[in-house]
């Protein structure tokens, strides 16, 4: 009984989704003003995104959507900085995802110049795990072939020794001094914009 | 760049430098020790040279010559030589030998590179951190700003030009590479950790 429920559930909500003129629902939609009432974080957190994902035929939806009429209208900045990224990553399976998504057609329906014009792609990138972006995938590997291997292995260690040496003697001196010692003064006035970078 | 599934998760990396003080003032080991190496370098050359002018004037005048460090012309030639050293690596790199192997660059005191009259004005000011007991290497204990006499002489400071975040990506980096692109030997040690770090400027 159950089971026949799901299949005429799946039947309705597919007929539904093939009646509906999406362009003309999403631009009735104040999608700024959605997004900024909604915990976008509790609703992913309760969903089970693989589950609905492999449930929705992505291709016939995506080749529907004005894409470009709707990341015009949407703040994009403003949902991003409200999601914790990494973790809707780690539950998405995105390589059966992708797999499933045929990205070409989805690309070539993108004004990609116009929606990274409107990203603080900076901003973006210092919210990702790098390090375990680097550990866990191919990019580790392209990295290495690109280093020059054990030699400056070595040399890192050393200067990461001698830095904390550096760092022992200055909390030793600042503790003799009865001052608090809160981590190498700098930089410069003139790197203090791009230092570290 | 996808997840490489079905592959054992590589054991994680201990704790390591997670910030760069790249730009921040170097400390006084880290200093002290690219000196000594400069010293090292300038003498091994100077050592291997005096010698090679022994073994040539030897053939040439037919007589053994032997010049050594207790010559007057020998010092002065010395000394040249480490002026010669200091001022031609500081004003076209902002670095000396050993300040590279230890990750350190010698900047004005607003963060600019240096001139090459500043590395002159610099080189000259040297000895005199000496000179005093060596008291004008006090500040760069007690300094706000880390400056030795010859830095404050000189309008300079010396910084850590040596991006730690970098060198925690190529170790992690090393780990993950598969198959023979990865290195023959083992991986030196990780970069330790470094408490008491500031958060990262960039």
């Amino acid at each position: 009984m159950e089971a026949r429920a799901q299949v005429i559930a799946e039947r309705v909500l597919t007929l539904v989704v093939n009646s509906l003129d999406l362009n003309a629902i999403i631009a009735r939609i104040d999608l700024n003003a959605v997004l900024s009432r909604v915990d976008i974080e509790e609703p992913i957190d309760r969903i089970q995104i693989n589950e609905v994902l492999a449930r929705v035929d992505l291709n016939s939806l995506l080749a529907r959507v004005d894409l470009n009429a709707v990341v015009e209208r949407v703040d994009v900045e403003e949902p991003i900085d409200r999601i914790q990224i990494n973790e809707v990553l780690d539950r998405i399976d995105l390589n059966g995802l992708l797999d499933r998504v045929d990205l070409n057609q989805v690309i070539a329906k993108v004004d990609m110049d116009a929606v990274l014009d409107r990203v603080d792609i900076n901003a973006l990138a210092q919210r990702l795990d790098v390090e375990a972006l680097v550990e866990h995938t191919d990019l580790g590997a392209v990295i290495a072939r690109s280093s020059s291997g054990i030699a400056s292995g070595l040399f890192d260690v050393i200067r990461n020794r001698t830095i904390a040496l550096d760092e022992a003697l200055a909390r030793g001196v600042a503790r003799l001094r009865r001052r608090p010692y809160t981590g190498p003064p700098g930089p410069p006035l003139a790197l203090q914009d791009g230092a570290g970078s | 760049m996808t997840a490489r599934a079905g592959e054992a998760t590589p054991a994680r990396a201990p704790a390591a430098a997670q910030e760069s003080l790249q730009g921040h003032y170097a400390g006084f080991a880290s200093r002290f020790l690219a000196f000594a190496v400069d010293v090292v370098v300038i003498t091994v050359v100077a050592i291997l040279v005096l010698a090679a002018i022994n073994f040539v004037a030897s053939i040439l005048t037919g007589r053994s010559s032997n010049f050594n460090r207790s010559d007057t012309w020998v010092v002065i030639a010395y000394l040249a030589w480490g002026f010669i050293y200091f001022v031609q690596g500081w004003g076209l790199n902002g670095r000396t030998v050993g300040m590279a192997l230890f990750g350190l660059q010698v900047l004005t005191d607003e963060g600019g590179d240096i001139s090459g009259w500043r590395a002159v004005g610099r080189t000259l000011a040297l000895p005199l951190s000496f000179l005093i007991l060596c008291l004008g290497f006090l500040g760069i204990l007690l300094g706000d700003r880390r400056r030795a006499l010859h830095d404050v002489i000189a309008g300079t400071v010396v910084v850590y030009a040596w991006d730690a975040r970098a060198a925690r990506l190529r170790y992690l980096a090393q780990g993950s590479s598969p198959g023979p692109s990865a290195p023959s030997a083992p991986v030196p040690a990780p970069p330790p950790a470094l408490p008491g770090s500031p958060s990262s400027p960039g």
